[in-house]
């Protein structure tokens, strides 16, 4: 820790004398936080190797540990109000960028001098907007799809073209055929998360949030109809249950499940079966059986932010200005490599894009999350999605056993009540 | 004159004894008496983060109208009145058993069950996450010898979810409590025994009446240790339920509630603090009927 300071105090000393020969050239270590070696991490590797080719007197440190721990760290550093543990560069995922934008103001550098914005997807720049000024830099998006394993939907005796645009209903009756005739549960199944839940009620346009941030629970018909086909699906029993992440990402890479629906950013764990290649096929998620609804939907996406109190803030803008709001190469090469889906809209024109994918047996998947990323509805995350989202895991199991909707909605809403204020 | 200077022998005897002790009294106050302090001026504010704004008793009425903390409290009473008599019991009889010179490999037994609280805590809440999972082996081994027909969701039904965290918590803990007896038991004069034999007393007797009582002391320290223990509940089931108290907040204590009020949700410190407060107020109550129960009545 010591010898940290020291360094750091040495690399201020020599920014500070650098500073004097010349004052435009940066020397500083930009510290950045994130949380997946495969994904994130992986990329932002990429983007600092881009960076230091141009600028070498930059370096990175790049530090990688668990999601739930770089935001609890930064909820930790923010609170204490000591700047100096925190990082100069933070990833934070979208849901939570509210949260921490308005109960901490003035810990984010704000970017909207520095950056044009006009080029993202203006979804991804408006929940990370407070008062009119923006505050960080849009990284992936969360665009969901349905993955699902050719052979045995074909065991069951189902074509790709029977995946296509399909109703939840159908959804269900395909997973009990599947189940069967191949013995193969149709979907991971996690109580103690409500991804699922997040994912339907978006895709109909819904969120636990009204337009203006109000809580809107007991009278949403998107929320209603996604607890409606979870239920149908706990009590159709074709699921396998999961605790946990890790429990839920191995039903499907070691081939206990035939589906999987989740954010385009789950496609780096798939591919990374290679024994699993060719067996995979791609499909927009189902359809819920409510007004406004849609195959299109959001899981996750995160974006990076500049901590205000940061020494190396400057250089930590000048960097994701440069490669993350300019370098559409840049682009091409983290959806080859990791498939990430951007949000800078000029990288959608770029050749990675309309590439075909061998692993998913040679379709342009790139190309479909592309388009199904334009239909993505807008909604409001508020800043209590966290505590919602609490609420709606502690009723789940009353679900699959046949609790009444209403009744359930009733109390989600009462326990959300008492957690946001 | 002679007043005088003893006064002033006096005054510098005082100045150096606390001069001694200043350096600890100055440690104790910074990070215990202070935080103390200031944990109970943080109840009496509300507000997101670091937006905070004076609200009186207003989180002292929250509590009330909140579901998860109530369930968080049926939780935490739930685990230390079911754990903690298991637990001490289990212990006192494995205390007894492994006092027995006769019994061969006494030190191996001795130290298999001590084994598991030098355990790292996360460790062991993995592995047991692993073993307890629906296809884990705890499933397998009783499916094959025929316990269950279908596998028990440890980690996925409310209830199995509570009776695991009861499981993890007793395993690791009764070794820690049957050390404190046995230590105890090596106090106890052998004669009593003897005498008791010779009186022809029972084995069960001889436990009940001679043992328990001579042990009153230790069994109060060590049911008062594991209850404040249990009621500050948060390691195990941060690490078995992925820091969410699941399925269905059938695991949520106190303490990870606190956590999640601070750290997860958007920061409450106010709440957070007015929570920890009703921990400090049930254990110090909880002491004190465990003192007042075992008090000696001559």
């Amino acid at each position: 820790m010591n010898k940290m300071i020291l360094s750091r105090l040495a690399a201020g000393l020599f920014a500070g004398a650098s500073l004097l020969a010349s004052t435009a050239a940066f020397a500083g270590e930009v510290t950045v936080w994130c949380w997946d070696p495969n994904f994130n991490v992986a990329i932002m590797k990429e983007a600092a190797a881009r960076y230091t080719a141009k600028h070498p007197d930059t370096t990175f440190n790049i530090v990688d540990f668990a999601k739930a721990d770089v935001e609890q760290k930064l909820q930790t550093g923010l609170s204490s109000g000591t700047t100096d543990a925190l990082p100069d560069i933070v990833l934070i995922e979208d849901y939570g960028a509210q949260k921490y934008l308005q109960s901490f103001p003035g810990a984010f550098a704000e970017l909207s001098s520095k950056i044009d914005f006009s080029g993202f997807a203006p979804y991804k720049v408006e929940l990370m907007t407070l008062d009119g000024a923006v505050y960080g830099m849009p990284f992936d998006s969360g665009v969901t799809g349905l993955y699902y394993r050719k052979d045995y939907l074909e065991q069951a005796g189902f074509k790709p073209a029977d995946m296509q645009d399909l109703t939840w209903d159908r959804f269900i009756e395909i997973g009990k055929d599947v189940e069967a005739k191949t013995g193969k549960k149709m979907l991971g199944l996690d109580i103690n998360d409500a991804g699922f839940i997040r994912i339907l009620m978006q895709s109909a346009g819904g969120w636990y949030f009204d337009k203006d941030g109000n809580l809107s629970i007991a009278d949403n018909p998107a929320l209603k109809a996604a607890l409606e086909t979870t239920q149908k699906i706990l009590q159709a029993n074709i699921y396998k249950p999961s605790a946990g992440w890790t429990e839920w990402v191995n039903a499907f890479t070691s081939g206990d499940v035939a589906t999987v629906t989740t954010g385009v950013w789950i496609t780096g764990t798939v591919k990374a079966q290679a024994d699993q290649s060719g067996k995979w096929g791609i499909a927009p998620i189902p359809k819920l059986n409510v007004e406004g609804a849609g195959h299109a939907s959001n899981l996750g996406g995160s974006s990076w932010y500049v901590t205000a109190g940061s020494a190396e803030k400057d250089e930590a803008i000048d960097f994701l200005n440069e490669v993350y709001a300019k370098d559409v190469d840049f682009y091409q090469k983290i959806l080859a490599d990791r498939g990430a889906v951007g949000s800078l809209l000029a990288a959608r024109t770029g050749a990675a894009y309309s590439e075909a994918d061998a692993f998913f047996g040679g379709e342009k998947v790139w190309q479909s999350f592309s388009d199904w990323l334009a239909k993505v509805p807008a909604v409001n995350y508020g800043v209590f999605t966290n505590e919602v989202d609490t609420a709606v895991t502690a009723h789940l199991p009353s679900l699959g056993q046949g609790a009444n909707i209403d009744e359930v909605l009733k109390a989600i809403d009462s326990q959300a009540q008492g957690q946001i204020q | 004159m002679a007043a005088g200077k003893t006064g002033g022998l006096k005054r510098y005897h005082d100045l150096n004894g606390w001069l001694f002790i200043a350096p600890s009294v100055l440690l104790i106050a910074i990070f215990l008496v202070y935080p103390i302090f200031r944990s109970l001026y943080l109840s009496f504010f509300s507000g997101k983060g670091m937006m905070m704004k004076f609200a009186g008793f207003g989180n002292v009425v929250r509590l009330w109208n909140d579901p998860v903390f109530i369930q968080a409290l049926i939780n935490t009473v739930t685990f230390f009145v079911v754990q903690v008599p298991i637990m001490i019991l289990l212990a006192l009889m494995l205390a007894s058993v492994l006092n027995n010179e006769k019994l061969k490999f006494i030190g191996f037994f001795r130290t298999a069950i001590f084994l598991p609280c030098v355990a790292s805590l996360v460790a062991y809440s993995v592995l047991f996450k692993s073993m307890f999972s629906v296809d884990g082996v705890v499933n397998q081994a009783l499916m094959t010898i025929g316990l269950i027909g279908s596998p028990i969701g440890w980690l996925t039904e409310p209830f199995w979810a509570k009776v695991l965290v009861i499981l993890a918590i007793t395993w690791r803990w009764t070794g820690y409590n049957m050390i404190f007896y046995l230590a105890a038991l090596q106090n106890i004069d052998k004669s009593i025994y003897e005498a008791a034999k010779i009186d022809g007393v029972p084995a069960w007797a001889r436990f009940v009446y001679i043992t328990i009582p001579m042990l009153k002391p230790v069994i109060l320290f060590t049911t008062i240790i594991s209850t404040i223990g249990t009621i500050q509940l948060f390691d195990e089931v941060y690490n078995l339920t992925e820091g969410k108290g699941g399925p269905a907040n059938s695991t949520i204590t106190l303490s990870l509630y606190i956590y999640n009020l601070t750290f997860r949700f958007m920061p409450s410190f106010g709440y957070a603090a007015t929570i920890s407060y009703v921990i400090v107020i049930m254990v110090a109550l909880l002491s004190f009927l465990q003192f007042y129960a075992a008090r000696d009545r001559s």
